[in-house]
């Protein structure tokens, strides 16, 4: 009987510890905002414009620095060679209507509010529809035209019917005008005044859009017809009629013409050494006068790795080093100084080796952008010279050999056999493996390389010069020679290389390829003017799909009359085994099914 | 008493293990096998990463999305399905074949087979492979033009060191000089190659379309 009253009391009191007196539950989120919070202050509208901001980061950059591996500026040179042998059907690809929404839905409410003045309200309107131009650019040139929407915000009810919320692609050519337009009326809301690091949108970096916006459009509708077959779908949504090229190349001119003429911005070349100048140019904020646009870093809270990650070793600050190291490709494709080849002299008419006093001599009478873009060896970084050396060659029975150690290891008389920063055929992590390093975007601040503080360096994504070479395509484009020689010609000068008397399509796919190496325009450059499927065709044979690595070698061998000279053997990257190949399905990304069964009015792509 | 809560708790994991088999079907079973050909013979392509793709499709339901099928080196595939009619069609632009993009309609009830007839824009006719003494291989072939006003990019010869042979699954690669229709010969020196087997193949590159069309694969070594 005891028992049975002990169960029931049991019962009783835990079925009471479920009761609770007071609301202590009933609270209202502390992580989330209620848009009367959010548009109740001035701060508050910022941080969510700084929301959107850290949302548009596609492609390669410098927080995602394993994407630079795909294309030819640069290969892995981690432990196992990266065995990618073509470009996915969603390489790159952004499709973000997520995003659209939110800065709709942003915009309704900021049209709204009553804390901001008229002029606060229509610059942070003007940059916010900005970002989602951006957003709309970042699409159209992965995937060519989609749904346009406009400031409509989609919102769902049980039971409506959902195909009002399904929209059909717009071709290409409407949404680079749609682009375009946007730009066009954002451009006089917005400041004239460059902004703090360029980390936000002001009236040049919408005129820059603008800008590059109509040049893809016009190079696409230009070139698309000039190859077979043409990439085209029935409704236009991919490919441009060929008679809209001028139109757009006019409007290139136009806004680049706008930003040149604006006096805000300059190209930077205070230093006699080019070299430098270019490197704290493009990298350094301090006094910076050309960057207009960049994806700006910041410690605490969002430094991030780039330095750390691929330091060269006998520089590095942590443990990482060397994930991702140029190819030889990109420092050949950077002119000498009165010879436009850029090709290194190795080996002489008789394919006999070319000796050199110093490591760095082989560069010498380089493009000085090649020293603020890649380290090579013999350079400096950090005030301390950077020692490659991938082993020692002797000859024997009048062949060379080489003698070859582990990672930083000297022979018996002390004499380094392979130095720390190789180059080394092999599969050790954090191992130079193609001979060079990369500079831009390196940062020099101490602590910088470390996982615990990080790099602050920017990424750039609309600088002056682009402009000034926007403006020279469009102008040789539109039969403006002598305009578009005298803009190339400043981008070059600044390089210290020769002038050029004559322009043609291929100079500027050069300049562009050297000026903005790792700056995300290689690829998307040879994808409109349709170079793409071949110069990356997938064949061993050809120097400009297979990627290449130097390794320099000093000669010890006291019999030899070239004792303590360099050589250097070019040799394919091993790290990169297998040719780039970009094929012709590769010029627009496929359609995601899951999208298509959402919205089956979209069409999809070709070859898909 | 206590091997009661044995028994029960026993009974109880058991149960929980189970479930009520409504949801659960067995999977597709019914083998379509086939080949894509031209006037009865099949057609050589790259069979790795996916490369030349047919697309099933199936009426009735909501969503049409495309079952893949992956066309192997020797233009056969091979596919797991249900039993149904399906409908068979070319992934646009894809193969070395005219972008007609015929619907086929196919049958499946168990086990069953198919064609995929397709007009290639050119053929590569009696393929003979031949070692010499000197350890040179010697392709000799003929490309005959099908269809289409596509020009020819290259014409090479391939060995690997596996039977999947294709551009990017070799260790070399000859390209013959002056690529064109008719008869060809395409050596290649083998004493550079010191893998155990070698496999061979000859295969054509059309201007403006991506996959190239292929010979037989024949192990010389």
């Amino acid at each position: 009987m005891k028992k049975i009253i002990y169960r029931f009391l049991l019962a009783i009191i835990s079925s009471a510890s479920f009761v609770a007196c007071s609301d202590f539950l009933d609270r209202d989120p502390d992580k989330i905002l209620s848009n009367e919070q959010i548009f109740s202050e001035e701060i508050m509208i910022k941080s969510v414009i700084a929301n959107f901001y850290g949302r548009i980061n596609w492609g390669q950059h410098v927080r995602d620095y394993e994407q630079y591996i795909y294309i030819d500026e640069a290969c892995s040179s981690r432990e196992n060679p990266d065995q990618t042998k073509d470009f996915g059907n969603g390489h790159w690809r952004v499709y973000d209507y997520g995003l659209i929404r939110e800065i709709n839905l942003f915009l309704k409410d900021l049209r709204a509010t009553e804390v901001l003045s008229d002029t606060e309200k229509k610059q942070y309107e003007a940059e916010v529809r900005f970002i989602r131009a951006w957003t709309y650019f970042n699409m159209c040139r992965s995937m060519g035209g989609m749904p346009i929407v406009g400031d409509v915000i989609f919102d769902y009810k049980p039971g409506m019917d959902v195909t009002t919320l399904q929209y059909s692609r717009s071709t290409e050519a409407e949404l680079y005008d749609y682009i375009i337009k946007e730009c066009e009326e954002i451009a006089p809301m917005m400041s004239d005044a460059p902004t703090v690091n360029g980390a936000r949108a002001n009236r040049w970096t919408a005129q820059m859009l603008r800008a590059r916006a109509a040049i893809y459009a016009g190079s696409i509708a230009k070139y698309n017809s000039l190859i077979t077959p043409q990439i085209t779908t029935e409704g236009a949504e991919v490919g441009i009629a060929a008679d809209k090229a001028n139109g757009y190349y006019q409007i290139a001119l136009a806004a680049s013409q706008e930003v040149i003429k604006s006096g805000k911005y300059t190209l930077q070349d205070a230093r006699s050494d080019k070299g430098v100048n270019f490197y704290e140019a493009v990298t350094v904020k301090d006094n910076n006068t050309e960057i207009i646009w960049s994806q700006d870093n910041k410690y605490p809270g969002y430094a991030h790795e780039f330095t750390t990650g691929n330091s060269p070793f006998s520089h590095k600050e942590d443990i990482d080093a060397n994930n991702i190291v140029p190819v030889l490709n990109l420092v050949e494709d950077f002119e000498y100084k009165t010879q436009r080849n850029g090709s290194l002299k190795l080996r002489d008419d008789n394919g006999e080796y070319i000796y050199y006093d110093n490591a760095k001599d082989v560069f010498a009478d380089k493009d000085a952008r090649l020293y603020g873009t890649v380290i090579y060896p013999g350079s400096v970084y950090k005030g301390k010279e950077v020692y490659y050396q991938s082993g020692q060659k002797y000859m024997e029975d009048g062949v060379w050999k080489n003698r070859i150690g582990a990672r930083g290891s000297v022979d018996s008389e002390g004499d380094i056999l392979t130095a720390e920063n190789g180059p080394i055929r092999d599969n050790t992590n954090f191992t130079n493996k193609s001979g060079f390093n990369i500079r831009k975007f390196i940062d020099e601040t101490p602590a910088s390389g470390t996982r615990g503080r990080g790099s602050e360096v920017w990424f750039t994504r609309f600088r002056f010069s682009e402009a000034l070479l926007i403006a020279a395509e469009a102008n040789m484009e539109l039969g403006n020679a002598a305009d578009a020689i005298t803009q190339i010609n400043k981008v070059r000068a600044r390089g210290g290389i020769q002038d050029l008397t004559s322009i043609d399509l291929e100079d500027i796919v050069r300049e562009r390829r050297v000026e903005f190496a790792y700056e995300n325009h290689r690829y998307w450059d040879l994808k409109r003017w349709r170079k793409a499927h071949t110069v990356w065709n997938g064949e061993d044979g050809n120097p400009k799909a297979k990627m290449y690595a130097l390794f320099p070698y000093k000669i010890k061998d006291a019999t030899h009359p070239q004792n303590g000279k360099w050589v250097f053997d070019k040799q394919a990257a091993h790290m990169a085994p297998y040719p780039r190949y970009f094929q012709y399905r590769n010029y627009y990304n496929f359609i995601d099914q899951s999208w298509i069964n959402n919205n089956p009015k979209l069409v999809k792509n070709p070859y898909q | 008493m206590k091997l009661k809560y044995k028994a029960i708790s026993i009974i109880l994991f058991i149960l929980c293990l189970s479930s009520c088999g409504l949801d659960n079907y067995d999977e597709p079973s019914s083998e379509l096998s086939g080949k894509v050909t031209y006037n009865g013979e099949a057609i050589g392509v790259k069979g790795t990463v996916e490369s030349v793709q047919l697309h099933l499709f199936q009426d009735g339901y909501d969503l049409r999305t495309e079952i893949p099928v992956f066309v192997g080196q020797d233009g056969s595939f091979k596919a797991l399905l249900f039993d149904g009619v399906y409908k068979m069609v070319a992934r646009d632009r894809n193969g070395p074949w005219l972008n007609t993009r015929d619907t086929v309609l196919v049958v499946v009830k168990g086990s069953s087979t198919c064609q995929y007839p397709v007009t290639p824009y050119y053929m590569i006719n009696n393929t003979m492979f031949d070692v010499d003494n000197d350890n040179k291989l010697t392709a000799s072939f003929e490309v005959e033009k099908i269809a289409g006003n596509n020009t020819i990019e290259s014409i090479f010869l391939l060995v690997s060191k596996t039977s999947f042979v294709d551009n990017v699954s070799q260790v070399a690669r000859v390209n013959l000089e002056k690529p064109t229709t008719g008869l060809a010969n395409i050596s290649l020196d083998l004493n550079s190659l010191n893998e155990r087997f070698l496999f061979a193949r000859v295969g054509v590159k059309i201007d403006g379309v991506d996959e190239a069309i292929y010979s037989k694969i024949e192990k010389i070594k």
